[in-house]
């Protein structure tokens, strides 16, 4: 079948119920994006289709299809992803690393379709899972985010 | 005088009281007549058909354990009264059933009585087994006497006391209850549905989890002549639904192609298998051909659904929740990256809450178990599922599963109404969570 990831174009040999997050990973080569829980529990896996913050693990490929997945490695690529990516260097929000890419993911989806979100809205969007627990930088990251570009 | 003419009234009341104790010691403990002869024998042809049956029968579901010898028997059933045992149906001739002959082994599966006139507890669903074909018993038979490595593995005695587990009142349960025929042709249906019956009400025996249960445990309905026949019962923690015409809880928006499709393959664009359905599908209907699915399939279509039970027709409405509505939030966080932020699911890999039973019927068992415990795995083909439910046991407390299920089986156009915390804590106090690994049942 034939799949968009980062603008381009690629072909894959998949089982239809795969998940999105195999393909990326293993076939593509794209480690960028993590494997954390694989029950769509810890969204260390989350991407981007067509804008919306998805988590690759519970997606199966068929379902991608025609549509725009966006990876860790092009988000700064994306206005918004740029912005964000910019503001997690700024508060040195990563400790391990391993569930950012995951955490800046959903906050470029939060700003795609909010660009200035609520305290509530922040809540409720940002509800990946950090272990080593980086939520205190994650939210004082998003929060500045949410102010808009010149804050 | 006085005391002689009572001894004679009392020697004439003592005759009748005689006769009746020596009719019912006769009644209960009688072996009932079979077709079969002791010298009726097997061949390759006949053990391959007594495994199909067996498939479609799905005896080792019960009468197998994982990693234990096939049929060696073991599976714990818990019953009001107390635990009681599958028992080893290998032919072991010491713990099994290796000295059965074909009319002792009928007597067992179709009426429900062991050699020496003992009778079965009706957990052995023997009351659908009765419509099994004669043919159907023989190549069942020889089967287990055949194609079945014996096994010498000690039955696991009832933990039921005394007196209760005295077995010869399960005769009397019997003979009210208990079918003594096989299932019979009904000439003014064509051959699919005739098929259909037969696998349905017979060796399928889906009543015995879809339909509902009177006061002494039995069916309410065997076939199709009574309405309750497959109309949704409660079972074990799960609620088994209707599987008639009932455009909400029951099969009404399927089709016939669908209801084949998730008996082939455990799923289709409305649902997955889960709960104990797992099982039937793991270890049976996945097995059975494509014309006895289109049979199934023909049969459940042609029975009535009932309106006043089902309630008004549910229809999608897009439901605009409030973020901060309880159970809104933790179904934004935990359900929605799978079963989608509009309830629609992905299917036919992970299914839709909207319009789903477990939503829209009054029974909220499934709805709840399924949270707390997750689901087992299905293997299809052989292939362990991609996707499954996890357990939110430990992850939700009773009051957020009450409210992230008020809130799904409101949403959407669904009408299943308020889960209580309360009802939440008993099932989690005796359900356990479902293994993450993929459990095989092995045949031979
Ligand atoms: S790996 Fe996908 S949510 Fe955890
Ligand atoms: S930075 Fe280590 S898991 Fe989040």
């Amino acid at each position: 079948m034939e799949l968009r990831i980062n603008q381009q174009t690629y072909q894959v040999e998949a089982d239809a119920d795969t998940p999105l997050l195999w393909v990326i990973r293993d076939d593509l080569g794209l480690t960028g994006t993590k494997y954390g829980c694989g029950l769509a529990q810890c969204g260390a896996c989350s991407v981007l289709v067509d804008g919306n913050v998805v988590r690759a693990c519970v997606t199966p490929v068929a379902g991608v299809v025609g549509r725009e997945v966006t990876t860790i490695e092009a988000i700064e690529a994306d206005a918004v992803g740029k912005r964000v990516v910019a503001a997690w260097v700024e508060h040195q929000v990563a400790q391990c690393g391993y569930c950012q890419s995951g955490q800046v993911m959903a906050a470029t989806a939060l700003l795609k379709h909010t660009p200035k979100p609520s305290t509530e809205q922040i809540d409720a969007a940002m509800v990946n899972l950090c272990r080593c627990g980086t939520y205190n930088a994650i939210h004082a990251a998003v929060h500045e985010l949410a102010q808009g570009e010149n804050a | 005088m006085n005391n002689s003419r009572f001894a004679r009234t009392a020697g004439w009341l003592a005759l009748p009281c005689l006769v009746a104790a020596g009719l019912l010691a006769w009644y209960v403990t009688r072996e009932p007549a079979t077709p079969f002869s002791a010298s009726d024998s097997a061949n390759a042809a006949l053990v391959s058909r007594g495994e199909y049956v067996a498939r479609l029968s799905d005896c080792v579901a019960c009468h197998s354990l994982p990693g234990k010898a096939p049929f060696a028997g073991g599976l714990e059933m818990a019953t009001p009264l107390g635990a009681i045992h599958a028992t080893n149906i290998t032919a072991d001739r010491e713990h099994g059933i290796g000295a059965y002959s074909l009319a002792d082994f009928d007597r067992a599966v179709r009426q429900g009585v062991a050699p020496g006139g003992r009778r079965l507890y009706p957990a052995m669903p023997y009351p659908s087994y009765a419509k099994l074909s004669d043919d159907d018993v023989r190549a069942l038979y020889a089967f287990f006497m055949k194609g079945v490595q014996p096994a010498a593995e000690a039955n696991i005695p009832s933990s039921i006391p005394w007196p209760l587990n005295l077995r010869w009142p399960i005769a009397l349960w019997n003979g009210l209850f208990a079918p003594t025929t096989a299932y019979a042709q009904k000439p003014d249906q064509d051959p699919l549905w005739n098929r259909g019956a037969y696998i349905v009400q017979g060796p399928g025996h889906c009543g015995s989890c879809h339909t509902p249960r009177g006061l002494a445990f039995n069916e309410k309905a065997l076939d199709e002549s009574g309405a309750p026949f497959l109309a949704g019962a409660l079972l074990d923690g799960w609620y088994a639904p209707s599987l008639r015409q009932d455009h909400n809880t029951g099969l009404g928006r399927w089709s016939e192609a669908e209801i084949v499709q998730f008996l082939k393959t455990g799923r289709n664009r409305h649902a997955v298998v889960y709960g104990s359905m797992t099982e039937a599908f793991n270890n049976s209907t996945q097995f059975m051909s494509d014309d006895d699915l289109s049979a199934i399939a023909r049969y459940l279509k042609a029975l009535p659904g009932e309106p006043r039970r089902d309630g008004a027709p549910w229809q999608y409405q897009a439901t605009a929740a409030a973020p901060d509505a309880p159970g809104a939030h933790t179904y934004a966080t935990r359900c929605a990256s799978c079963h989608g932020a509009d309830g629609k699911g992905q299917a036919e890999w992970m299914p839709p809450l909207a319009g789903a039973t477990s939503m829209l019927a009054a029974e909220n068992a499934s709805a709840i178990n399924i949270t707390l415990n997750g689901s087992q795995r299905i293997v299809a083909a052989g292939v362990p599922d991609a996707y499954r439910m996890p357990a939110f046991r430990e992850q939700l407390s009773d009051r957020e599963i009450a409210e992230v299920l008020s809130f799904a089986r409101s949403a959407w156009g669904n009408q299943g109404g308020a889960v209580q915390a309360k009802a939440v804590g008993e099932l989690r106090g005796h359900t356990d969570p479902a293994s993450s690994s993929p459990i095989i049942l092995h045949m031979r």
